[in-house]
């Protein structure tokens, strides 16, 4: 909006007239404001309008904001409208519960009572759930800075660090040291809704991350493909151009987004793994 | 217990976000609605369906803007039915004794009549809020009540800049006359005065000047 010089911001009485509101609210730029008060400098007509324009605007929001303040009939929710609000939002299940429901909905029974048996993987297939590794790649690819840095917190703390902050524990797999994998760090992260913990790697083939997400209520889908990894079942999905490892373990939900080609990923989880068991 | 943990959560986030909002929610669903009853089930609809709808609002963006948005769609959508308030014509030249102003006043300048506005009351203020057609009093109530900039007033209602700035020209010019009125009425003000009109087709659209002077 500042292209305009100065010099090409000549006002008239009739732009003043006109643009009064938007000037007076704040909508001018920089040249617009320095064109137009040239012209009040030497117009005493529209100094006078402008002058009663600005007294009138202010006497009304004075009053307007006096008549509704805090603690005035007109400005102050009454109590039984906060209760009114309270309750129905006790009757309400909360956005993210309705989610899940949707979720479960094409579950397969099957499926649902490998759930119960704590099986490592159970994924119902769903958008929202490529959403939430859409999301986790993108997040990745941020590579936003880790603040539990390992190389100033002893990596052993840093779960537990996690935890208190989290509201669960994200208990993060340990890497078998053949695997050459190194923890960077790590950070609080939010997948779509969720509060997830991030957990950066260092392999031998480039950067890795791992979020980790707490989902009792098991919401996550049955993204990409299956495929075995060791003793264990995971989900590989494509996603953006990286390769995303989804397995879980119990409670929580591990996504591990690398750049890694799929064979390469699934040693790396059997590395993972095979550390767990 | 863990399922309530996650809702719990949820909603303690939205209550957090979203309860600062509810007296400014209320005094706007007030001056909309014109009653309590209606202003009460108004701002409780608003914030049930944001909070149906709060797995789409973005973090960390607007929530005063998203709560405002929900909150005339929802009366719109719903109240301004069953009110059955007139709705004013998009095309705001036609009317051109609510332009009034500011030529003819401003040659007053000395007239200490003119600092009647000094004096007003705040009932009547409210009432005057009251009496503009509904379209010109959303715009009013969210540029002079709630700060919001004719972007975000655009963004809330859906319609272009320059009708913001339209409705709020014609808006305040409104009330400026009915709180003449109610000046010359209480004496405060002699009656019969008229601040005179600008011409019908003012173009008062910041856009439509910025593009004439080859800015937009």
């Amino acid at each position: 909006m500042t292209r305009g010089a100065k010099a090409e911001m000549n006002f008239d009485c009739g732009d003043v007239e006109r643009l009064l509101e938007p000037y007076l609210d704040g909508e001018f730029d920089v040249a617009e404001r320095a064109g137009l008060e040239d012209h009040l400098s030497t117009c005493a007509r529209c100094r006078h309008a402008v002058a009663e324009a600005m007294s009138f605007r202010s006497a009304f929001r004075a009053k307007l904001r006096e008549a509704t303040a805090p603690g005035t009939a007109a400005g102050t929710a009454p109590d039984s409208l906060r209760r009114r609000i309270s309750e129905s939002l006790d009757g309400e299940q909360s956005p993210a519960l309705s989610w899940w429901r949707r979720l479960l909905t094409p579950l397969p029974v099957g499926a649902l009572a490998a759930c119960v048996a704590g099986a490592l993987v159970v994924f119902a297939g769903h958008r929202s759930t490529d959403l939430l590794i859409e999301d986790a790649v993108r997040k990745h690819a941020r590579d936003l800075p880790l603040e539990l840095s390992a190389a100033s917190v002893a990596p052993e703390s840093i779960p537990g660090l996690l935890a208190s902050k989290l509201d669960f524990n994200p208990r993060p797999p340990t890497f078998q040291a053949r695997s050459g994998v190194r923890l960077v760090g790590a950070r609080l992260a939010q997948l779509r809704e969720w509060p997830a913990a991030y957990m950066g790697y260092q392999t031998p083939q480039g950067q890795v991350g791992l979020f980790i997400i707490d989902d009792p209520e098991r919401r996550v889908g049955e993204p990409g493909h299956e495929v075995r990894a060791g003793s264990a079942t995971i989900r590989v999905i494509n996603a953006r151009g990286y390769n995303v490892a989804v397995w879980r373990r119990d409670e929580i939900v591990y996504s591990l987004v690398t750049d890694l080609d799929e064979a390469d990923l699934v040693r790396l989880v059997e590395t993972a793994q095979g550390a767990e068991r | 217990m863990l399922l309530n943990r996650t809702s719990q959560r949820t909603r303690h986030e939205f209550e957090t976000l979203a309860l600062p909002h509810l007296d400014g929610l209320y005094a706007a669903a007030l001056r909309l609605t014109k009653n309590p009853r209606d202003a009460e089930d108004l701002v409780q609809d608003a914030v049930l369906r944001a909070y149906r709808f709060f797995d789409k609002f973005e973090r960390g963006t607007n929530i005063k803007a998203w709560l405002y948005k929900i909150l005339t769609n929802t009366f719109i959508n719903r109240y301004r039915r069953v009110t059955k308030e007139r709705t004013i014509v998009e095309d705001e030249r036609d009317s051109v004794q609510d332009r009034l102003v500011s030529r003819d006043a401003a040659d007053q300048a000395e007239d200490p009549e003119r600092a009647y506005f000094d004096r007003l009351l705040s009932d009547d203020v409210l009432r005057a809020v009251d009496s503009i057609p509904i379209d010109f009093r959303m715009t009013v109530i969210l540029a002079d009540l709630q700060d919001f900039s004719y972007k975000e007033i655009a963004d809330i209602l859906d319609v272009p800049v320059g009708t913001v700035m339209s409705r709020l020209f014609r808006g305040r010019r409104l009330l400026q006359k009915q709180l003449q009125e109610y000046a010359a009425a209480s004496g405060v003000l002699q009656s019969g005065r008229d601040s005179g009109s600008i011409e019908p087709d003012a173009s008062i659209d910041l856009e439509t000047w910025r593009r004439k002077h080859g800015r937009a």
